[in-house]
């Protein structure tokens, strides 16, 4: 039943060359969506101010009404040179936002996957070794709970009790005026905590902190709930193993066989396991970003597309593309290389 | 061995989380209101906005959270004085215009300095207008200059001093014109001639300068040391905080981080920022409306005296006081003209011909006579997010009135901004939301983009008479005379009903502490005038 | 090694025509212990607010607009439960206890139909293209992998975006639903899509198949009859799963604005972003209940997906252990050898 294997390098050059189609459906797909859907800039800062022959110049000056394989020829070509082009809404470029606001995602992200993986995997593992006692009950129902809950409810109720209620911590925001100020002033990688580091700043740096932990704890537990629930499934799935069986009947304890042999051969699928969440942290980073006020880049992404921005909007569209492509690719590869029945015959 | 070293590990990790975690407990004030202590002129204000801005560069910008930015920043050729509306000397010492209204001549002040020393000169003038019609972009003030100006009006510099408008159409308001943000001046050796500028990059020659921004988030400004214009500061500096979310920010303004917030937020939020101690609320008369539109072609009515009946029926059955209380919580007022409260001209027609309050009897009436039968099938649109959060309630409300006789079924229908405006101005809604927003202080702003047979509207009616009276009070400078006209256009406009008025938001803004000089700027003109602001 | 117990035999299947769809789920009926009870938790909970949304009319005190009373006075704005309003009332006038139950109507009725939808289009398509390969296969495969791996909530937002007002001709209350539900369908097709063809592939080279093609069986009847039954236990698992992803969507598209209108329909996560501004007034409750709600929903779906999946995955399976009978062994035995 075992397919003919291929060989590895074949393998991962095949795989690597798929990226390429791979985001050009996806930018294909954007913008068909975005030019599709009737209104341009146009309409959108001058409808219902000014008489429709008025906006139908403009439109035609600005080339608003060339047919749509022209205006995507333009658009592919333009992503060829690196140019996304520039804000209808803002006067700032795509690159602009993408560095600044993923930037600010980044951080949010790293800090919930940080919290995600110290309580998701230790959790899962130990739940994973009790299966079906009450702590895996416990556990279980603590990882579904904090999947469904939406993780915008879950941030307002941080908010009001954190915040409102017991003052400990600033409600949104990466940082205060003035120490955003300054860090911006000084940035050079446009990740505050890094930022702060760098420049020795350490009351900017308690100052992002503190802003952080909401929004991180917020996301953190949304991603925390699926890793319970995987890595559960994975220990499960390890400990049924033969060398499991092995270990047990040459009188290892049990402890020690989890520990040693299963924890270690469980946690292998982790970078899997961590991969594919990347497409929920984006959408989670969009609705946490929106709760806490966080300037990240999923945030941005609602601005622009609620001023139909639709320059923007692809730019960002093709950055999330891009990243999930690329985290699918490492997937793909690291399984690869584990892994020897994955190949292309 | 190796069993204690995941433990060790794990308590390492533990104690570093929790470690950091102290770290960072630390630091929950700070921030909020810096700027120095000492005298009033020295305090720096912190304005806190979920404004979304496009652009500080003139060229690019036609909204307001732009143009709040822009009045500060830059200098225009004449300003609007806050209590009489009309314009005054900014920049140019006098602007006159000629009897034909198509030429004016402004003369440059002496000694007005851009912030980075560069002088002002009529050069810079012509150069600023020319390069906002040459980029011509989507979100800038372009169209309303050409359709002022006339299309292809031009400007020279006849010297260093002296600024030549030559228009297309005979405008005399143009002295407004060139008072909003559109006419601000740019230096020229900084703004590129075809490209808009990044927001970091602007140079003006007004009260303040721009220091220091983070774009989308914050943006500071300090006295500009070059000012050489005649308008005292109150206060050493204004930072903008821009945020997302309204519930944000009513957090912050509440703890203190922020000293004033303009736009104000939703009517809920406000309600609940009543009764907090050091918060207070400063209102002012504003000047955008909301009305509901009739297409006089797609809405129902078997001709036009039915058609005339059923929209003056629905006049009758609005509920414009549970619009304003209930839906907005009392921070508009009912409006009963097409022309805003406290503009020249202003009457209450609709109160006069309709009455204030919901009359079914004189509907049902209106209804019979004309034939109608009832309940009437009606499609009224409105848009989710172009005129705020709360436009569903306030259609909601109105379906409520007008079902609520049993003379009407409504049928409510939404759709996005752009979709809406393609769809309703093109003849496909029967009835639909609108706002106006004026561009300058005028009344002829609100009923020539109205009753106008070039209105944007589109809806059809066709009055002659009031075409004329458009025409005479646009041709005449004689303030008497263009008063008895836009009252004339009104009273000859109310009996047709074409558009229903609902209401005038009014200005608010929120404190906390005590700010000064809110009053003086929250006026009808809306221009949000950083130098009257001042803490104490 | 032999497990340490006898193994109850597989309970006889009746034939018939849905015998391989009988044979799929059978150690559902089987199942005993923990994961049952767990089952049973979830379908309670999901087939309460099936009941809700069925009955709504009869169980709701109010519809869901009204903001009248049977005196002709209107309801108070965001007032705290009462005797009349067990839930209070929220923002816009009306009673949140009544949102509660007609927003399960919403909800199930968006999910349903685009999980249903998304079976039909994800299955069919994992079928054949499995089942076929070639050219056809592989351009699926890229465009449903460049898909499943986009972020599912931004996808949901662009075709929501898009389908605004597509479809009045349903009439108001249905148009929004139906917007959302097929934003929400594209995102899963690529779920069931490949667990379908992957399925797919590794039983088309079993010997039982290939014995059936060997024999003159004609595709369409190697695919119904021997590849689907074997494939569409992987369904029911990914299906609840997918319903309660769904649900979630649906309160994030909601909570952005980009569900269903208020006017048309009630739905929880739009009551959660109009209650967002006074939550930290002291109103609580027009937050709490329709977020409770979400959370109890999702929960019981993902509870049933769950131990559907603890139960008919092979490999988390647990058989039931019976104890020994020697006797009954040894005559067993006996048989065999004799």
């Amino acid at each position: 039943m075992a397919r003919s294997s291929g060989s590895l390098p074949r393998y991962l050059a095949t795989r690597i060359a798929l990226v390429i189609p791979m985001v050009w459906i996806l930018l294909t797909v954007v913008f068909i969506l975005m030019r599709v859907a009737p209104g341009d800039p146009v309409q959108a800062s001058l409808g219902g101010r000014a008489p429709a022959a008025v906006i139908e110049k403009q439109r035609h000056e600005l080339g608003f009404d060339r047919p749509l394989i022209v205006q995507y020829g333009d658009y592919l070509g333009g992503v060829l040179h690196g140019d996304f082009g520039e804000s209808t809404s803002s006067n700032r470029t795509v690159t602009s936002v993408i560095t600044h606001e993923g930037a600010a995602t980044l951080e949010l992200t790293f800090a919930a996957m940080l919290f995600a993986l110290l309580v998701g995997l230790t959790l899962g593992v130990i739940i994973g070794r009790f299966r079906d006692t009450p702590l895996d009950v416990a556990g279980r129902l603590f990882g579904i709970l904090t999947y469904a809950a939406p993780v915008f409810w879950v941030g307002i109720l941080f908010q009001l009790l954190f915040v409102a209620k017991l003052h400990w911590l600033p409600s949104s925001g990466q940082a205060d005026v003035l120490q955003d100020l300054r860090l911006h002033d000084n940035a050079h990688t446009n990740i505050y905590l890094v930022d702060a580091i760098i420049n020795g700043d350490w009351d900017g740096f308690r100052n992002v902190c503190v802003h952080l932990v909401l929004p991180g704890l917020t996301l953190g537990l949304l991603v925390c709930g699926v890793f319970i629930r995987l890595v559960r499934v994975n220990v499960i799935q390890t400990l049924k193993h033969d060398y499991i069986e092995a270990a047990r009947a040459r009188g290892i304890s049990e402890r020690r066989v989890v520990l040693r042999h299963a924890f270690r051969n469980a946690l292998v699928p982790v970078v899997t396991v961590v991969g594919l969440q990347a497409a929920l942290l984006l959408s989670g980073a969009v609705l946490t970003e929106t709760t806490f006020n966080w300037p990240g880049i999923g945030q941005a992404l609602i601005r622009y597309l609620n001023n139909r921005d639709y320059v923007m909007v692809q730019g960002i569209v093709t950055v999330f593309a891009l990243i999930v492509v690329a985290v699918s690719l490492i997937i793909d590869i690291v399984t690869a290389l584990i892994d020897p029945r994955v190949r292309y015959s | 061995m190796r069993k204690a070293h995941w433990r060790a590990g794990l308590a390492v990790t533990t104690a570093a989380v929790m470690l950091g975690a102290a770290a960072c407990g630390g630091s929950s004030s700070g921030g909020g209101s810096g700027g120095g202590g000492g005298g009033g002129s020295d305090q720096t204000i912190i304005w806190g906005s979920t404004d979304k801005p496009v652009s500080y560069d003139p060229a690019k910008a036609y909204d307001l959270p732009s143009w709040n930015v822009i009045y500060n920043v830059y200098q225009t050729l004449v300003r609007v004085n806050p209590d009489t509306l009309k314009t005054e000397p900014d920049a140019a010492q006098s602007c006159d215009k000629s009897a034909d209204f198509k030429t004016w001549t402004c003369v440059l002040k002496d000694g007005q300095t851009f912030s980075n020393g560069d002088p002002v000169t009529a050069q810079d003038v012509k150069y600023s207008f020319d390069r906002l019609i040459k980029i011509n972009d989507p979100s800038g003030p372009a169209g309303l200059l050409k359709a002022t100006g006339g299309e292809g009006f031009t400007v020279e510099a006849k010297d260093a001093k002296t600024v030549v408008f030559h228009l297309k159409n005979a405008n005399a308001l143009w002295d407004q014109v060139i008072a909003t943000g559109a006419g601000a001046i740019v230096d020229s050796k900084v703004f590129p001639a075809n490209k808009v500028l990044a927001d970091d990059k602007i140079v003006g020659s007004g009260p303040y300068e721009l220091k220091s921004y983070t774009p989308g988030q914050t943006a500071q400004f300090v006295p500009n040391p070059k000012y050489a214009g005649d308008l005292e500061l109150a206060n050493g500096g204004l930072v903008i905080r821009y945020y997302q979310d309204e519930n944000a920010l009513k957090l912050d303004v509440e703890a203190g981080k922020v000293d004033v917030v303009y736009p104000a937020l939703s009517p809920t939020a406000l309600n609940e920022l009543k009764g907090k101690s050091d918060v207070k609320e400063v209102a002012g008369p504003g000047g955008a409306i909301r009305y509901m539109v009739f297409n006089l072609k797609t809405m129902p009515g078997d001709n036009d005296a039915q058609k005339r009946a059923i929209r003056r029926a629905a006049a009758y059955l609005v509920d414009r006081n549970a619009i304003a209380q209930d839906v907005y919580q009392g921070t508009v007022d009912p409006l009963y003209s097409m022309v805003a409260n406290g503009l020249d001209g202003h009457l209450d027609v609709y109160k006069d011909e309709f009455g204030d309050a919901p009359d079914k009897a004189k509907a049902e009436q209106e209804l019979k006579d004309a034939g109608v039968k009832t309940p009437v099938n009606i499609q009224i649109w409105w848009t989710p997010t172009h005129y705020g959060a709360l436009s569903g309630d306030e259609y909601t409300e109105i379906k409520r009135d007008l079902e609520g006789s049993g003379l009407f079924k409504v049928d409510l229908q939404s759709t996005e901004w752009e979709q809406y405006t393609g769809n309703c101005l093109a003849d496909k809604c029967q009835a639909y939301q609108l706002g106006w927003f004026p561009d300058y202080p005028d009344t002829d702003d609100y009923v020539a983009n109205f009753y106008g047979s070039a209105s944007f509207l589109n809806n059809h009616y066709d009055n002659p008479k009031v075409d004329q009276l458009l025409k005479d009070e646009q041709g005449s400078t004689d303030a008497n005379q263009r008063t008895k006209d836009f009252e004339d256009i009104q009273k000859d406009s109310v009996a047709d009903a074409p558009i229903i008025p609902l209401w005038q938001g009014k200005q608010i803004a929120i404190t906390h502490g005590t700010v000064n000089g809110l009053a003086d700027t929250l006026k009808p003109d809306y221009i949000f005038r950083f130098w009257v602001l001042s803490k104490s | 090694m032999a497990p340490t117990g006898a193994v109850a035999p597989t309970s006889s299947v009746r034939r018939g025509r849905l015998a391989g769809l009988r044979r799929a789920l059978a150690p559902v009926s089987e199942a005993r212990g923990l994961p049952k009870w767990v089952l049973y938790a979830g379908l309670v909970i999901v087939l309460g607010f099936a009941v809700m949304a069925i009955f709504a009319p009869l169980i709701s005190p109010y519809h869901f607009d009204q903001y009248l009373n049977s005196h002709g006075q209107r309801f108070p704005k965001s007032g705290a439960p009462s005797g009349a309003h067990p839930f209070g009332t929220n923002i816009m006038q009306t009673d949140v206890l009544s949102h509660i139950v007609y927003g399960s109507r919403t909800a199930l009725e968006v999910v349903v139909i685009a999980v249903v939808i998304s079976m039909l289009v994800g299955v069919p398509l994992g079928l054949f293209s499995g089942y076929y390969g070639g050219a056809l296969d592989r351009v699926l495969v890229l465009i449903m992998d460049a898909m499943f791996a986009f972020p599912s909530l931004l996808l949901a937002i662009l075709i929501a975006f898009l389908l605004r007002g597509q479809f009045t001709f349903l009439g108001a209350a249905f148009s929004g639903i139906m917007s959302a539900a097929i934003s929400i369908t594209v995102i899963y097709i690529p779920q069931y899509f490949r667990v379908i063809r992957n399925s797919v592939i590794s039983v088309r080279e079993e010997v039982y198949v290939e014995a059936a093609r060997v024999l003159g069986a004609k595709p369409r009847t190697v695919i119904s009859r021997y590849v689907f039954g074997n494939v569409v236990q992987n369904v029911p698992v990914i299906a609840t799963l997918n319903a309660a992803d769904a649900l979630l969507t649906l309160a994030g598209l909601g909570f952005l604005g980009y569900g269903v209108q208020p006017t048309q329909a009630a739905e929880w996560g739009y009551d959660l972003q109009r209650a967002l501004g006074e939550a930290s007034g002291g109103v609580w409750w027009t937050s709490v209940y329709p977020g409770l709600a979400i959370v109890l929903l999702v929960a019981g779906l993902t509870l049933v997906g769950e131990s559907l999946n603890d139960l008919l995955n092979p490999v988390l399976r647990r058989r039931q252990l019976l104890p020994v009978d020697p006797k009954a062994m040894a005559a067993e035995d006996e048989k065999v050898a004799g």
